[in-house]
């Protein structure tokens, strides 16, 4: 989702790139079929083309970040913030309604179970006791337009402690890959993978 | 001293006890607090104790603002602690039990108890509808049958079980209870019991059976008490309807590693390897190969408000990035490492470590044409500095791309840091490392150079 910098080396950089990508290009059952476009981006292009060379000059002080880089990552963590809280306060008091906050095609990797689709992960939220969820850290990464095919994605990163049906409480890290989906009037963040793992699943 | 507390209207008897104790130092209650109808009754030793309250009475007031009031009055040393068993009666009943205990079956049967010869031949009274004689039970089972299993109550014309509620804190071990031929009329009496995790429980005979209209009823009801019995009175109960879902099952349910397929894994399982071996005995400069020019790399450490004291990971701390803490947002993009060169000369500057590729528990959790998210969970060691020696568990997330010669190129790169539990350490670090080999481990600073751009030979 990021622009590649302007300097002349990643230009070569990203054309490399391009290539590579066709070349791996090609499955249309992939999640990320349409490649998003927004203001925002349009925005951030053209501030890429004005050029930024400082960004390559400016040698190791972390400061000189392009203009661009920044919008991503301001926009990454409010679409995590406001992900996170929905998600959970969903997970514990409204589970039924859970399934609307993925992908159709969206999986869940649950303490090394696979769960893919609508249909079989509102099963698995279903047998699932009640929770309740306590979010104590989190952090998230906009993820490479490289990796993504220009998709607006973010990588959102969460650890905590949960209860299943009040029972002993559980450390827990859980991954998600937002993806954002362009509606009539806004944009919706919409979970493509979720991978969930207890800290302590193995001596529990 | 004897206090009541009253409430003028119907109250919710637990409520008021638990309103009560708040304002009250706790010991006070501990000496045969119970509830009479609409009053708690406890006892109190001091006059000056039991004065103080007596000032409350009408002061202090219940969740719906009513005034409560407070009755004391003398009395003599409660039952409980006057019927308490001196040490030779203690002894007598120790050894009692014993002959009863049946080793090989971890099982206790006192039917008929108080007739017991050897207690009767004593002058012993012990009637287990008494707190003091059922206390004095569960103390021997506790010290002296700490695994029990099985405890046969049948016949003791039990009518109540408040002593032996604590049966939960004290044999939380027992998994079958006879209860049966007593004179128990409510199942109430049986919730007092919540919590132990009954899977056989026998109680015909109690006038509390005859109480249902029919027996699914009362299987449901002893159920809602006991959700994992699988036995009532001698009958194999149907299974549940609803999934068990406490925590076995839950845990039940976790798996190790999930690759997905036999390539993802030889392909991840590599690249980590390789990774780790340059990570934790090379040139940090050279993971520089892994990395895509514009990648991101952030880590996060727990933070514990109860412990301000500097944590053992204060290394990691001037890094960390969790956004629950961190608001703001210049920060948050400062602490976002971006560019390869800068994630580079980030990692050279953190501790150095071992991992224990043993410990390792890798998802892959998400695959297209142009990406591959994987997590890797599992131990390191510091060895250097003051923390050498420290375990520390881990959790990277790595999001990838396909790069050259079938390896990986990685474009953001989550790192979770904690210190490990002493449990999830043991044995884990008597395992050697990986020995590293000259051609893998220490690359021609050349090489490193001249693949910058894509992974250097030994990550493909």
């Amino acid at each position: 989702m990021r622009k590649s910098s302007s300097s002349s080396s990643s230009q070569g950089d990203r054309e490399r790139h391009q290539g590579d990508r066709e070349r791996h290009q090609g499955g249309s059952g992939d999640v990320f079929e349409q490649p998003h476009t927004s203001h925002g981006r349009q925005e951030s292009r053209t501030r890429r083309d004005s050029g930024n060379p400082a960004e390559e000059a400016a040698g190791t002080t972390p400061m000189a970040r392009p203009m661009d880089f920044k919008i991503y990552v301001d926009q990454a963590c409010k679409a995590a913030e406001e992900f996170v809280n929905i998600y959970y306060e969903t997970m514990d008091k409204r589970r039924q309604a859970l399934t609307r906050l993925y992908l159709d095609k969206a999986t869940l990797v649950w303490n090394g179970n696979v769960v893919t689709g609508l249909e079989a992960l509102t099963k698995f939220f279903d047998v699932l006791p009640s929770s309740e969820f306590q979010v104590n850290m989190l952090d998230c990464q906009p993820v490479h337009e490289q990796a993504t095919q220009a998709q607006a994605t973010v990588l959102v990163v969460t650890s905590g402690t949960v209860k299943f049906d009040g029972n002993r409480q559980h450390y827990f890290n859980q991954n998600f890959l937002l993806t954002a989906q362009s509606t009539a009037d806004n944009i919706v963040w919409k979970i493509a993978s979720d991978c969930f793992r207890f800290q302590d699943w193995e001596s529990s | 001293m004897h206090t009541t507390v009253w409430r003028n209207r119907k109250p919710l008897e637990r409520e008021m006890g638990e309103n009560t104790q708040d304002g009250t130092p706790g010991s006070w209650f501990r000496v045969t607090f119970h509830f009479m109808q609409n009053g708690a009754r406890f006892f109190v030793q001091e006059a000056s104790t039991a004065s103080a309250l007596m000032d409350v009475s009408y002061k202090i007031r219940d969740e719906e603002s009513r005034k409560i009031p407070v009755f004391v009055s003398p009395s003599a040393v409660p039952y409980s602690v006057r019927d308490k068993l001196k040490p030779e009666e203690m002894e007598q009943l120790k050894l009692t039990l014993s002959k009863r205990f049946d080793v090989s079956q971890q099982a206790l049967d006192l039917q008929r108890l108080r007739l017991d010869p050897d207690l009767v031949g004593y002058d012993i009274d012990i009637f287990l509808n008494r707190r003091s004689c059922m206390a004095a039970t569960l103390q021997v089972i506790e010290k002296y049958f700490p695994e029990l299993l099985s405890l046969n109550l049948s016949s003791n014309k039990l009518y109540q079980l408040d002593g032996l509620s604590d049966i939960i804190q004290m044999a939380p071990t027992v998994k079958i209870l006879n209860l049966s031929k007593n004179e128990l009329t409510s199942v109430w009496e049986l919730s007092k019991m919540q919590g132990l995790k009954l899977e056989e429980l026998w109680l015909q005979g109690n006038p509390l059976c005859d109480t249902f209209p029919d027996q699914s009823t009362y299987v449901r009801a002893i159920r809602e008490c006991f959700p994992k019995l699988l036995r009532l009175d001698g009958q194999e109960l149907p299974s549940p309807v609803t999934v068990d879902v406490d925590t076995p099952y839950i845990v039940k349910l976790c798996k190790g590693s999930y690759f997905g397929s036999d390539e993802l894994k030889s392909l991840v399982l590599q690249f980590l390897k390789q990774y780790y071996l340059i990570h934790d005995y090379g040139d940090r400069q050279v993971l520089a190969g892994a990395y895509h020019e514009e990648a991101c790399f952030s880590l996060m450490i727990p933070f514990h408000p109860e412990d301000p004291a500097p944590s053992s990971l204060c290394k990691y701390f001037k890094d960390s990035r969790n956004m629950k803490k961190l608001k703001d947002p210049y920060l948050r993009v400062q602490l976002l490492k971006h560019t390869k060169r800068v994630i580079v000369h980030t990692l050279c500057v953190l501790p150095k470590t071992q991992h224990a590729f043993s410990s390792f528990v890798v998802d892959t959790w998400f695959q297209t044409e142009t990406m591959l998210c994987f997590s890797v969970s599992g131990l390191f060691k510091a060895v250097e500095g003051s923390s050498q020696g420290c375990v520390r568990a881990f959790t990277r997330t790595f999001i990838a791309t396909p790069a050259r010669y079938a390896s990986l190129c990685i474009v953001n790169d989550e790192l979770f840091v904690r210190d490990a539990d002493p449990s999830e350490t043991q044995s884990v670090f008597s395992i050697p490392l990986p020995t590293p080999t000259s051609s893998s481990m220490h690359p021609s600073p050349s090489s490193s150079r001249t693949s910058c751009r894509h992974p250097p030979p030994h990550l493909r």
